[in-house]
């Protein structure tokens, strides 16, 4: 299956859902949205740090230090109260525009 | 503040290394998945690499992404400017000089402005304290007036009175002629003031007319006539030779209730009879004090002005000398607003064209910063290509330019501060003690501070509006930069060149009002005339003595060599003190001032006329004969002869002036207050039948008129040593504040024009070299398919030149409607003379060719060849 391209505005709530199972470095990040989406969403390498730093300024993920794997003291970034309450909205509201949106598209002539 | 701005970078120092860190070890875990994905280990690092993108436009978003504390970032964008600035030094210089020189006229009036008219006077609750005043004419009062004004008023806490007073104050035997206030018992205690040394006279122990002769002395007279005494509380001085006690010594920095003048000392007005001769405590018709006083708490000025002017309205029903009487409160400190009103016209007047000129170097600077913006396209095209955003580029051009502006307001609060305290210093070479304390308060600075913060705003929106307009992407295909039609360099410098017209009318109108007040016909001619003043009361030489000396005196001075005549006089016609006087025409039988007139009235000697250079149009000159024993008899001016004779050839007649005079002579008209009145009546009557202890000695020479004057000092001193003798001087130097209105208008405008031009040059300047070296190759590429340069030439300067005219007909059209702003200033002068708009549009030629002929040249000897070549 060929990767999708995130829509915009949606990486910050991949990002927050792949925090809330469990603190997790940069790169790992990255490896959980792939992972967790079936490898079916292609995030661009790049894009994912300011996006790491803007939720960081608004509040929503906060850094640890911790142990990688290979033995690092490594960044860990990990959800706060305020990013929980953030995605537990924002996958409300996913949800509202998908079924909005599946709606609107499955429109057939006779229904209008 | 250091630590904070250091705190913060250290702290930002961590932050780059942790971004770094974090970037590196992403690319090394990616490396490591490739290499197990089965790549090989070098070009797995290079796969990474790659997909991970440009790290330095990465960082740049994430240090967006996280917003900087402001410490630093702020510093970074500074260090930055810095580094820019000097690398520009000349444009630096330029810029910052330019800014300065237009924040520093405009501080050094608004100083002026705050030291003469807004600060405070320095008493508690300086508020409440006003001057009661008339509306219009001699703003001040007579003793009586006073106090029944006192006596009937509702609204004030406490009223005083004070009066000029020169006296001789006796140190170490020698009569020295000293400045101060006669003022009522009361005085010290509205004013609230508290002494530095010793107490203040009251209004209990100056009761006695004649009798209490007590002192008080200001703070540098104690310090320099009295090396500061510290016993100086008790000590008896001669003051025009009568025993007086000093009692106190008044606070440092009180000066009275009037701005301009420094008094030494404070006498109380019930001694007035002595110190003066003559009694004027009891005349209603002498307006010889001026009146000012304390509020009551809460009450306002409307109320105040209306229960005075029911007290005035009862004084001029019961008084038949206050007929027509009204009075109304006015801030204190000018004499009352005949004199305040057209100060406050001159100074917004002033300080309106001063922000023309901060305007016009704020244009210059705007227009200078858009040519370099443009000189810059390609830098900014790679800062955005490496990834800053937009609002980073706005923001660093911004920082840039505060740098200057800073800078600017800096060097111009120093220049203005100085110039500030060095015009506090300046005494002006009179007899009188005019000084003004204009020296820099806080309201000054802050004036700075926030000009600064207003430049700072004005020249960042330029740059701000560039960096927000235009499409980073569209910049990279056009390094250049967009070409639009109405530039925003070309808007500024016309705007400048507009204003830069404005302040160049007004200073030629000036520089026009001087010159017509220096050839105005005056009535005397003060070149060649040399004057000494000498008063014979301090010295207490009393009634018949007077006449003997004064005569002794004048024939020492006709020995002077050198001395074509020599006469006396009460006072001079445009020196600073006038008197003027009702009289009557002879058939009045009802002698009130309704149906008087006013004149103005000099007492002099026989050879006046003569000396001061009055000519006698019909009738005869006063003789040693019109004295004491003889009828009285008076000279009068033309407009006296046709307003108050009723014709011109009026020789012979009477009118009342006390008793019937008979006119013998009259002469021409003169100027006697100031140069813009209109003709005034005037007369004149001999010092034998008027008798005077202050006159003025002046001689015509054909010497030096300085060195005559200090021989006249001599001479009178000879007679004499206790006589203090002042006013030593050519007359027309005493005349100086005579010309005092129309010499500031000439220095402050005639600065403020000179400032425009050096700002248009360098406007011009530097957008017609941008543009000619901005086609450069455009112009060889002309030139080598055959061109004419001429038609080359207009192509590359005409938009330049266009701007420059259309300013500088805005300008000319703006200078014509302001002519009520300049009627303000300069008087009997209009942007609408001719002369004046020929003189400006030379000027403006002459600095358009001036300023645009270098980058015109640069041009025309462009070798076409050599530029084509550099691409």
């Amino acid at each position: 299956m060929e990767a999708t391209n995130v829509l915009p505005g949606t990486l910050d709530l991949l990002i927050l859902k792949a925090l809330s199972l469990g603190p997790l470095y940069g790169y790992a990040v990255l490896l959980r949205i792939e992972e967790i989406s079936g490898r079916a969403l292609d995030i661009e390498q790049g894009a994912l740090y300011p996006a790491l730093y803007r939720l960081e300024r608004r509040g929503w993920i906060e850094t640890e230090w911790g142990q990688s794997e290979n033995n690092r003291r490594t960044k860990y970034y990990k959800l706060t109260t305020p990013g929980r309450k953030q995605l537990r909205e924002q996958t409300d509201s996913w949800h509202r525009m998908v079924s909005a949106m599946a709606a609107a598209l499955g429109a057939r002539t006779s229904e209008v | 503040m250091f630590k904070v701005v250091w705190r913060a970078l250290s702290r930002r120092r961590d932050w780059e290394q942790e971004l770094h860190d974090e970037i590196r070890d992403h690319i090394a875990h990616r490396t490591a998945d490739l290499i197990r994905a089965g790549l090989a280990p070098c070009e797995a690092a290079r796969r990474a690499r790659v997909e991970f993108g440009s790290a330095a436009s990465l960082k740049e978003l994430c240090r967006e992404a996280h917003g900087l504390s402001w410490p630093s970032e702020v510093m970074q964008d500074l260090r930055y400017a810095w580094r820019m600035l000097g690398r520009n030094a000349g444009f630096t210089s330029i810029a910052v000089l330019s800014l300065a020189l237009g924040i520093g006229v405009n501080i050094v009036v608004f100083g002026v402005i705050n030291g003469i008219l807004l600060r405070p006077l320095p008493v508690p609750d300086p508020d409440r304290i006003v001057s009661v005043a008339r509306p219009s004419g001699t703003a001040s009062q007579s003793f009586p007036n006073y106090g029944d004004i006192r006596d009937r008023n509702a609204v004030f806490e406490s009223l005083f009175a004070y009066r000029f007073a020169a006296v001789g104050l006796e140190t170490e035997g020698k009569a020295e002629r000293t400045w101060g206030f006669l003022v009522t018992g009361n005085y010290f205690d509205g004013l609230g003031i508290r002494p530095a040394l010793g107490r203040f006279f009251g209004a209990n122990d100056t009761a006695a007319i004649n009798e209490s002769p007590w002192a008080v002395i200001s703070y540098g007279c104690w310090r320099t006539r009295f090396g500061g005494d510290p016993k100086i509380v008790g000590r008896v001085v001669h003051i025009n030779s009568y025993p007086y006690t000093i009692v106190g010594v008044a606070p440092p920095g009180f000066r009275g209730t009037e701005i301009f003048y420094s008094p030494e000392i404070w006498l109380p007005a019930s001694m007035q009879p002595q110190i003066d001769g003559r009694s004027l405590l009891e005349a209603r018709q002498s307006n010889t004090f001026w009146v000012a006083g304390r509020l009551k708490r809460g009450i306002s000025i409307a109320q105040a002005n209306s229960n005075l002017s029911v007290v005035a309205a009862q004084m001029a029903s019961q008084f038949v000398a206050d007929e027509g009487m009204r009075i109304s409160v006015a801030r204190p400190g000018l004499l009352g607003p005949v004199i305040s009103n057209p100060i406050h016209a001159f100074a917004a007047g002033v300080m309106l064209l001063a922000g023309l000129v901060l305007l016009a170097a704020c244009a210059n600077l705007a227009s200078l910063l858009a040519v370099r913006l443009a000189d810059r396209h390609r830098e900014l095209a790679i800062r955005i290509s490496v990834g800053a955003g937009r609002a980073r580029i706005a923001r660093q051009l911004v920082t840039e330019s505060i740098p200057i502006a800073l800078l600017g307001a800096g060097l111009g609060c120093c220049i203005a501060v100085a110039l500030l305290n060095a015009l506090t210093r300046l005494r002006v070479s009179l007899d009188f003690p005019v000084q003004f304390d204009v020296t820099a308060d806080w309201r000054v600075f802050l004036f700075s501070l926030l000009a600064a913060v207003a430049i700072c705003i004005f020249l960042a929106i330029a740059p701000a509006l560039y960096a927000w307009r235009t499409d980073p992407y569209q910049r990279l295909r056009a390094p250049d930069g967009p070409h639009h039609r109405w530039a925003l360099r070309d808007v500024a410098l016309a705007g400048q060149i507009a204003l830069c017209c404005i302040l160049v009318t007004a200073s030629f109108v000036s520089l026009r009002g001087l010159a017509e007040s220096l050839t105005m016909p005056l009535g005397i001619e003060p070149r060649g005339v040399a004057a000494a003043a000498f008063d014979l009361a301090p010295a207490g030489c009393r009634g018949s003595q007077v006449q003997a000396f004064q005569q002794r005196a004048l024939e020492a001075i006709e020995r002077i060599p050198g001395v074509a005549s020599a006469a006396f006089c009460d006072t001079i016609p445009l020196y600073m003190d006038q008197s003027d006087t009702e009289v009557y025409s002879s058939g009045t039988t009802d002698l009130r001032p309704a149906n008087g007139q006013q004149s103005y009235l000099y007492v002099v000697s026989p050879a006046f006329f003569r000396t001061v250079g009055t000519r006698l149009i019909l009738g005869r000159n006063f003789t040693r004969h019109d004295n004491a024993n003889t009828p009285p008899v008076a000279i009068v001016n033309e407009t006296f002869a046709r307003q108050i004779l009723g014709g011109a050839n009026q020789v012979g007649s009477f009118f009342r002036h006390g008793p019937l005079v008979q006119v013998v002579g009259i002469v021409e008209d003169g100027k006697y207050q100031e140069l813009a009145e209109e003709a005034r009546p005037a007369f004149f009557v001999p010092i034998l039948q008027h008798p005077n202890t202050s006159v003025i000695a002046i001689a015509r020479t054909t010497r030096p008129e300085r060195q005559v004057a200090a021989e006249m000092r001599t001479a009178v001193q000879n007679l004499d040593p206790r006589i203090p003798v002042y006013d030593t001087s050519g007359l027309n130097d005493l005349l100086g504040f005579t010309y005092l209105p129309v010499r500031a208008a000439v220095i402050s405008l005639g600065t403020f024009g000179l400032l425009a031009i050096l700002l248009s040059i360098t406007g011009i300047y530097g957008v017609a070299a941008y543009s000619v070296s901005r086609r450069q190759r455009e112009i060889a590429i002309r030139t080598a398919i055959g061109a004419r340069r001429y038609h080359v030439l207009r192509q590359i300067l005409g938009r330049t030149g266009i701007f420059v005219l259309i300013g500088c007909f805005a300008g000319l059209a703006f200078g014509m409607g302001a002519s009520r702003v300049l009627a303000s200033i300069v008087y009997q002068a209009t942007p609408r003379d001719p002369l004046v708009i020929i003189a400006v549009v030379l000027t403006m030629g002459a600095v358009g060719i001036g300023a645009g002929y270098r980058p015109a040249r640069r041009a025309l000897v462009l070798d076409p060849a050599e530029v084509l070549r550099q691409d």
